[in-house]
């Protein structure tokens, strides 16, 4: 498949993040883990060490710990837009999940789909648009409009 | 093997035989391929398609929700200091007060022993309402000198609409904390609430902070927007030859300075307009009326320090307290 056929985007970001102050788009973010499960023990090591930092670090993100009996642990974060990412934490290392916040944490939520070019401005020409005529001289002839040939 | 194939058999027959016997109470489980799924998994699929797909549910309503976390979260999240009885008091709509009042009539809650406490935002969309009003225009200009107050007006009532508004308050999470009486938030009410934030912001860390938080988060709205977009202008000629008699500038005298295909389904005509032999603006059209009509228009931006490439406005004159880190544990 070419990847013309896939959906894309242009770079943004949302609310102009970023030109005024710099907005964490990260807002809520859930373990949903099990009590016992060998899956989850990664999870489990990372409540114990990591968690309370990040929430410290992080005020502007709600952390909820929710025990569950599940087989999958897994993370669901919520972003600013409405958008919700779930990530399976099967059999990851405490630091796994630490990276795997860290990056959920930096993104803004807009769909990770293909970004058509890596720059993007709302005023594509400081000096304008190119057209035939420019950098040509006015003529300074005064010029009739050209009357279409009657027919 | 023989023998045990045929007890294999025999007790899978009399499974079958069973089951058929009692075919109302299933009493046994069987680990087959479960055939009542593709039946089950189509009604539900009918079920979807006829009555459409369930109503969205608040987030309040959804698990994992500390009102008091998110409230908090949210104002460290904007770098603001809030009062948080302020802002809790900001995100009550009066509609939210009256169902909740009706809908605790209808449970027979006695409202004398178990009262209601809860203040509406009314005051507090007031203020902020005005406030967001003033310092906009203020605002605009202070940093457009030359904008008349029509524009001015106009530009101020676009970023206060309802659409720019609501738009800036879904993509803050404001409308989750919202307490409003419908789901979801009717535009009107979502505005209000988020003028009524502002309120809460002027009241407890006063005007320069609410000032800083209405530049940053409405007036980048209008980055990439044309100035005419938003203030519509009839007669853009009349209005040029107003402003230059205004400023003692001759009158504007269009000329057709180029033209190319006019015989052709696509033709060209570019217009100049010249004040005292001077070249003002000069811009292309389709008819030579729409040309010169464009002219004005760009006169106008030139005149009002509204065009395309100017200098872009400074978001980070004030400086901000240092952002917190992302994080740092492991």
């Amino acid at each position: 498949m070419t990847s013309r056929g896939t959906p894309s985007r242009f770079l943004q970001s949302v609310l102009q993040n970023g030109v005024g102050r710099y907005v964490c788009q990260l807002k809520r973010i859930s373990l949903v883990f099990s009590k016992k499960g060998p899956s989850s023990l990664g999870v489990r090591e990372f409540i114990e060490e990591g968690v309370v930092d990040y929430a410290k670090n992080n005020p502007g993100t709600v952390v909820y710990v929710s025990p569950q009996p599940c087989r999958v642990p897994k993370l669901v974060a919520e972003y600013l837009n409405g958008n919700v990412k779930e990530e399976a934490l099967t059999s990851k290392t405490s630091q796994q999940i630490a990276e795997l916040i860290t990056k959920l944490t930096n993104q803004s939520g807009l769909d990770i789909i293909r970004i058509r070019k890596p720059f993007h401005t709302d005023s594509p020409s400081i000096q304008g648009q190119w057209h035939p005529f420019t950098n040509r001289p006015r003529s300074i002839e005064p010029i009739g409009p050209q009357k279409p040939p009657a027919s | 093997m023989a023998s045990g194939y045929i007890l294999n058999r025999g007790i899978l027959t009399f499974g079958i035989h069973y089951q058929h016997v009692c075919r109302n109470v299933l009493l046994t489980q069987t680990r087959e391929k479960k055939r009542w799924m593709k039946a089950y998994t189509l009604l539900m699929e009918r079920k979807l398609k006829i009555e459409g797909p369930p109503p969205p549910k608040p987030r309040s309503q959804k698990p994992n929700w500390d009102y008091h976390a998110e409230v908090q979260a949210f104002s460290s999240r904007l770098d603001e200091t809030f009062s948080l009885d302020l802002l809790k008091t900001a995100f009550v709509n009066p509609c939210y007060i009256e169902s909740e009042q009706d809908r605790r009539r209808s449970l027979g809650v006695d409202s004398d022993t178990v009262a209601l406490v809860l203040g509406d935002n009314i005051q507090l969309h007031t203020q902020g309402k005005e406030f967001t009003g003033n310092f906009l225009s203020d605002w605009y200009r202070a940093s457009f000198p030359s904008l008349p107050s029509e524009a001015v007006a106009a530009v101020v009532g676009h970023l206060t609409s309802d659409a720019v508004v609501c738009h800036v308050a879904r993509n803050l999470a404001i409308e989750e904390l919202t307490m409003s009486a419908e789901f979801p938030v009717p535009d009107k009410v979502l505005s209000s609430t988020f003028l009524a934030v502002v309120g809460a912001l002027v009241q407890s860390s006063g005007p320069k902070r609410a000032g800083l938080f209405l530049r940053d988060f409405l007036v980048t709205q209008m980055i990439g927007k044309d100035l005419f977009e938003i203030w519509s202008v009839m007669n853009p000629m009349g209005l040029l030859v107003k402003e230059l008699s205004k400023r003692n500038i001759a009158l504007p005298e269009p000329r057709l300075t180029r033209s190319s295909g006019a015989a052709t389904v696509l033709p060209l005509y570019f217009v100049g307009l010249y004040s005292d032999r001077k070249l003002l603006a000069e811009a292309p059209g389709e008819t030579v009326l729409s040309a010169e009509e464009e002219a004005a228009r760009v006169a106008l931006r030139k005149l009002y320090g509204y065009t395309e490439n100017r200098r872009p406005c400074d978001f980070s004159v004030v400086q901000q307290p240092p952002a917190h880190q992302s994080m740092s544990s492991g």
